[in-house]
């Protein structure tokens, strides 16, 4: 009923490839984009700046390593240190007074340079062992960054960015800096949905399900990792360098430290690993959240006249938050994105399979 | 449990109406303090005890009649040391009428910066964020009120050079430090005074989180230094103290950055911290007026904002040093400009502070347009065992040098 499924009949590879086989889904995400369009004329300015647009950097900068470890199955903790290359990279290269534009892309280049070269290293071990060579990436980074002024930038290391501005439009309105974020997370969602049906995207699975098996059918593993790779750093430059220019307008090494790799990290695995939709409510859920329950039980104990400490009252939502964590992943442990998942595949037949019952 | 289930649904129902019903117009518009801090990650070591002092304080002012017949409110928010979080704080209690922002911690209130010399709106930044802050002329509108970690180390050179009869030649001193911008900052000011006092300066970084200190030790105690100024933190004392036993290395040439209290006096051993040194810009103890009058106004009527064993805590004393400068800002700008108090008038209010040292808590601050820092005087405890004995008086020693550190760097910032 929610899905209509009459007639939808394909009859040849390029159709059943189609971005969308189901029409409803199609129609949601429209509704989504004009929702996403309007956004800025229904929310107040403290949502749409302090809450969807960070959370919708976050979202492109989550896909960007769900890449590398939901669809090609290569575990990295160092994905703040290529954030990193790539914020500062634009950061200077901005000031030096290349556009925002070509900044951008050098910030991303520069970043996927490095992330592939780290990857050269890295690609030699699987697992948990690559996982704590990424960690070292993660390591080296925050080292080069806290002892080398010329990069991080003078007094207590923070490098400030100039005004943004695309095609010589300075951008500095909190709906300006939301549409620039927003157009930058629908680009990077519509690569990822389409990676997906590529001969790249499969041979990326390929490699995830089993890299040896994926090089019996021809697919150079070693290959497709470091593409991941590289495209995985590329996003986050990008993403690392709009963070910077679109939100913190400054660069300093916290905003990069390893606690950040290990929290995208955990945006992907709570929402679902290689699962797009499932990567929007991860990052909601790990970035929002502290904030908001922060506030839910912040006005609830002074509704209910509760006399607690300062302390405590910044440890419940903690909990909370925690818990949540926990009860989302043991409900269903392949994710939030599983979870949507679910509940589309309910109403995919809903109400006819009353019928078999 | 599913009347649970709809109790706590009702209750979080009830607590969004709540959150929408606004409080009923007072006579007078509160002031209110957006204390944004890390209440639960990094910085638990010193945020309870001064959001507490803030809180006491203002309480204190509030039954004396507020300022300029205004109330004074504190609103306390946690940010777990997140520049993301940090920020959110920020931006929400600025559109609830929030002009003085304090966060507490050095990566969030860097994130808070340019936002806040957007708005024009104040933040305090008392021992944390960039050094280079001090310089009101560039940033007008952040606070620091309180000694650099520059101004503090050359202080704490002052007081050797005092040791040594005034001559530090041959002298050679050991500098501990967390390998990370809090740690080097004061370097380059060591750097400079070595020349300058021809004392022999030797670096010893300590890797993070400073838990393991071995290699650090032995090499000290290859080199042999005559004093070890050491700029760690909380839990990197005790460890330094175990190594410093270890490599025999006696306590009193030890001098601490002010981050150093009775907890980690307890951890190290009342006895076995005997000579043990800090750099201070606030009085230690509870023999100081306004400590007593908090515990005799609020504590001993039950109306105090937290557990009491926390005005034990030097950092408690800091929090209100750091609160009765705010005040005493907000007094000023009252007198100048009377009620409501506004940002600029509250700018203007801070930058009249003058000779201003809360009733004998901390070292005589004066505040101008050019130096928010409030002259940075600190002066050398040693503990006794028993109690914190004054080494030295208030002193700022090398402020042209440190003042020339500050202008370079600042002149590196464009808003």
């Amino acid at each position: 009923m929610f899905y209509p499924l009459a007639g939808v009949r394909h009859q040849s590879y390029v159709s059943d490839s189609k971005l969308f086989p189901v029409p409803t889904d199609r129609n949601l995400l429209i509704v989504l984009t004009v929702a996403a369009i309007a956004a800025p004329f229904l929310l107040s300015s403290l949502y749409l700046n302090s809450y969807v647009q960070p959370w919708l950097i976050w979202t492109a900068l989550a896909l960007g390593l769900n890449l590398a470890t939901g669809w090609a199955g290569q575990l990295h903790l160092g994905y703040a240190a290529t954030m990193a290359v790539g914020a500062y990279a634009a950061v200077h290269a901005a000031r030096f007074g290349i556009p925002w534009e070509f900044a951008l892309l050098i910030g991303g280049l520069a970043a996927s340079l490095i992330g592939s070269l780290f990857a050269f290293a890295a690609l030699r071990v699987k697992g948990l062992y690559l996982a704590i060579v990424t960690l070292a990436m993660q390591f080296v980074m925050d080292w080069v960054l806290n002892h080398s002024p010329a990069i991080s930038g003078g007094s207590h290391a923070s490098l400030q960015s100039p005004r943004f501005a695309l095609l010589g439009q300075e951008i500095a309105s909190g709906r300006g800096l939301y549409y620039v974020a927003l157009g930058w997370c629908a680009l990077v969602t519509v690569f990822m949905m389409n990676l997906q049906r590529t001969a790249l995207g499969r041979a990326l699975v390929a490699v995830r399900e089993k890299d040896y098996a994926a090089a019996i059918l021809g697919v150079n593993s070693f290959y497709y990792k470091l593409i991941a790779f590289s495209m995985c750093s590329f996003i986050g430059g990008i993403g690392g360098a709009l963070l910077v220019a679109t939100f913190f307008f400054l660069a300093a090494p916290e905003q990069f430290s390893v606690n950040v790799s290990i929290q995208v990290l955990a945006m992907i695995i709570v929402g679902g690993l290689g699962s797009i939709i499932g990567t929007y409510f991860g990052v909601a859920l790990i970035l929002l959240m502290p904030g908001i329950a922060n506030e839910i039980i912040a006005n609830l104990t002074s509704f209910l006249g509760l006399p607690l400490g300062n302390e405590t009252l910044a440890h419940i939502p903690t909990t909370v938050y925690g818990a949540l964590i926990i009860i989302f992943l043991l409900v269903e442990p392949l994710g939030l994105g599983k979870l949507y998942a679910n509940i589309r595949d309910y109403f995919l037949v809903w109400p006819f399979d009353q019928f078999k019952k | 449990m599913m009347g649970f289930f709809k109790y706590s649904v009702a209750a979080a129902i009830a607590g969004i109406v709540a959150l929408s019903v606004a409080p009923p117009a007072g006579a007078a518009q509160p002031l209110k303090l957006g204390v944004c801090y890390d209440l639960s990650k990094a910085y638990t070591f010193a945020t309870p005890q001064v959001s507490q002092a803030a809180q006491d304080l203002v309480a204190l002012t509030n039954l004396k009649g507020g300022i300029g017949g205004a109330p004074i409110e504190v609103i306390v928010q946690d940010h777990g040391n997140e520049p993301q979080r940090g920020i959110e704080c920020y931006e929400k209690l600025k559109r609830e009428g929030v002009f003085i922002f304090d966060t507490l911690s050095t990566p969030v209130s860097i994130a808070m910066l340019p936002r806040v010399m957007q708005d024009k709106n104040i933040l305090i930044q008392a021992l944390v964020g960039r050094g280079d802050a001090v310089d009101g002329g560039v940033f007008g509108w952040v606070f620091p009120l309180g000694p650099t970690y520059w101004g503090q180390v050359a202080n704490n050179v002052a007081y050797l050079k005092q040791v040594h009869a005034g001559n530090l030649r041959g002298v050679k001193i050991g500098f501990v430090y967390l390998d990370y911008p809090f740690g080097q900052e004061p370097i380059p000011i060591l750097q400079t005074l070595a020349k300058v006092e021809g004392f022999e300066l030797k670096l010893y970084p300590v890797p993070l989180p400073g838990k393991d200190q071995t290699s650090v030790w032995t090499q000290v105690r290859r080199d042999q230094p005559d004093h070890i100024i050491s700029w760690l933190l909380a839990g990197a004392h005790v460890v330094a103290s175990k190594e410093m036993k270890r490599n025999g290395i006696p306590m009193d040439k030890y001098i601490s950055v002010n981050w150093l209290n009775e907890v980690d006096i307890a951890n190290i051993g009342a006895e076995a911290a005997k000579g043990l040194k800090r750099g201070t810009n606030v009085a230690g103890g509870q023999d100081i007026p306004v400590i007593q009058e908090i515990i005799a106004e609020l504590y001993k009527k039950g109306k105090g904002s937290g557990p009491e064993k926390n005005l034990k805590d030097v950092y408690y004393n800091t929090g209100l040093a750091m609160y009765s400068m705010v005040l005493e800002g907000a007094r000023q700008a009252a007198k100048l400009h009377g009620t409501p108090i506004s940002s600029a008038t509250m700018r203007e209010g801070l930058q009249n502070i003058a000779s201003y040292d809360a009733g004998g808590l901390m070292a005589p601050v004066t505040v101008t347009s050019s130096d928010h820092g409030g002259g940075g005087k600190t002066r050398i405890e040693m503990w006794d065992g028993e109690k914190w004995i004054p080494q030295t008086e208030w002193i700022a020693a090398y402020t042209d040098i440190i003042w020339e550190v500050v202008r370079k760097s600042s002149s590196n910032y464009h808003n």
